[in-house]
């Protein structure tokens, strides 16, 4: 969610119409959960539990008629980013050696469990993007709040959401004075002038968080935030439930068909 | 309302680098006075603020708010007391969104869903912020002057009954400025505004404090102190623009003598 935030509108699509979007944000986060977990815990090579399962997301994607385009921008993104974490997985030991150069070596079980890896991966950023994209954030953190999830760690997200744009628009700012004055000329002034801005930054933010948290004591903060989401139960809701978890089901029927 | 909402007597307090901000202060405020504190930059205005609600406990002397000393035990009543809007509207305004924030202090005060609805609904309606518009905009993307509104929709929604302004005026475009006016003038509560804008303090305050090195030497009438160049000029100020404007009568110039009040006042401290 972060590696996006620079471009400040993450919900792109929270105001579309579809049965999605009709259900409460505490649905679609545990709805997402429940998808994660199951295509993580999957064992490797179950190609058709994963066909159903990415089947099922895709028709929810395109029901929910969310922007591919962002959707796929961004998944690529963050695929790269797990890449290096996958190429490892390519070399692992067992299984006929396809190819091999000194102790580098592929074999037939490091390309399936690279797949399963891959696919894995895929998925789980599928759901988690579609459901920040079609999900405000301040929903998401009632939703997580409504879900148990501590506190504490809520206003720490709900801050960090808050302020990094504002850190970003302070970096933008020092970048702008240092290339005023031509220190961003060479290589080397580059890196020195980049250090010290990451530095000052920190120093900023030590400071910034000061004076927030005497922003937030001054309006009566306690050391928690309080919640005042209050969730009715729907029928809508416990439909959408019932329906992933049979589709999870179905998934690893499937396999064993 | 209490008629003396705020006493201070004998407050100091030093920093922990041994910087002494404070210096014996002696301070009475009345009940809807709206009083000016201005002062160079480090005079102490911003840490004097910060003793009015508990920020800062008092290190020697006392802080007396409403009935209330500031003491720890007492800081979630003073706190309901007194509100606070700082001087950088992006340090005020931490929720994610304009509703979020300013039902932040409501949330805390434990009110039921009805009352805040209302009393947040009410304070952004008065800051000019119509709620369908407004609520649930990203409040990092709100311009400077909305940001401002926002802080000061998210004190005023807790009804305190003593307003201190850190700097109403910075950061504000002329319109945006005056419009602060306009609403602070008509807001029928106490209030302390610490700020470098003497033309503000001019038209809103009619008593002006002023700190020079952590200490109060002036405490009085603001057109007073205003007229007074040498005396502001000593204390790193300056006169405020509207009384600099040109004269075409020599007898409308003015006055390079100190004002009589002034004099006054600076014969009875000694």
């Amino acid at each position: 969610m972060l590696l996006h935030i620079g471009a400040f509108q993450l919900d792109v699509n929270s105001q579309g119409v579809s049965s999605w979007h009709r259900l409460a944000p505490r649905t679609r986060v545990l709805c997402a959960i429940l998808f994660v977990f199951a295509t993580a815990l999957t064992p490797n090579a179950r190609w058709e539990t994963w066909l159903v399962y990415g089947g099922g997301l895709m028709s929810l994607i395109v029901s929910s008629r969310a922007t591919l385009s962002i959707l796929l921008k961004r998944v690529a993104i963050e695929s790269s980013f797990i890449g290096v974490v996958l190429l490892g997985t390519l070399f692992r030991e067992g299984g006929t050696v396809l190819w091999q150069w000194g102790w580098l070596q592929i074999t037939s079980e490091g390309l399936v469990i690279l797949g399963s890896v891959t696919v894995r991966a895929l998925l789980c950023l599928l759901m988690l993007n579609f459901l920040v994209l079609t999900t405000s954030i301040s929903a998401l953190l009632h939703a997580l709040a409504t879900l148990k999830m501590p506190p504490l760690l809520i206003a720490i997200l709900a801050s960090m959401y808050r302020y990094i744009g504002v850190l970003i628009e302070e970096f933008a700012t020092m970048r702008r004075a240092a290339a005023s004055r031509n220190l961003l000329n060479s290589p080397r002034g580059q890196r020195l002038v980049l250090g010290n801005m990451m530095g000052s930054l920190f120093i900023r933010t030590y400071e910034r968080g000061e004076r927030v948290h005497y922003a937030m004591l001054s309006r009566g903060y306690t050391g928690l935030p309080c919640v005042t989401e209050d969730f009715q139960r729907r029928s809508q809701d416990i439909w959408a439930i019932v329906s992933l978890i049979l589709l999870l089901l179905l998934g690893q029927v499937v396999y064993f068909l | 309302m209490h008629h003396n909402p705020i006493f201070i007597r004998q407050l100091s307090y030093a920093y922990p680098d041994g910087h002494e901000a404070l210096r014996d202060i002696h301070l009475s405020i009345a009940a809807t006075e709206k009083v000016a504190i201005v002062g160079a930059n480090g005079s102490g205005k911003s840490t004097f603020l910060l003793h009015l609600n508990g920020i800062l406990l008092p290190q020697t002397g006392e802080v007396i708010v409403g009935e209330l000393p500031v003491l720890a035990k007492n800081l979630r009543a003073i706190r309901n007391f007194v509100g606070i809007v700082f001087q950088n509207p992006d340090d005020q305004i931490f929720m994610p969104t304009v509703w979020e924030d300013i039902t932040f202090g409501l949330v805390n005060q434990g009110l039921d869903k009805h009352d805040l609805h209302h009393r947040a609904q009410h304070a952004m309606y008065a800051m000019g912020l119509e709620p369908e518009r407004y609520a649930a905009r990203i409040a990092g993307n709100l311009s400077g002057g909305e940001k401002k509104r926002v802080a000061i929709a998210g004190v005023l929604a807790m009804q305190p009954q003593v307003l201190v302004l850190d700097e109403p005026s910075a950061q504000l475009d002329p319109r945006s400025r005056r419009q602060l006016i306009n609403l602070l003038a008509n807001l029928p509560l106490t209030q302390l505004i610490a700020t470098h804008d003497l033309d503000l303090a001019l038209e809103l305050c009619s008593r002006t404090v002023v700190l020079s090195h952590g200490e109060i030497v002036y405490d009085g009438s603001t057109a007073a102190v205003m007229n007074d160049a040498a005396f502001l000029e000593k204390h790193a100020l300056e006169m405020p623009l509207s009384y600099r404007k040109p004269y075409c009568l020599l007898a409308d110039r003015p006055s390079d003598r100190p004002h009589p009040a002034t004099l006054g006042a600076w014969e009875s401290r000694g």
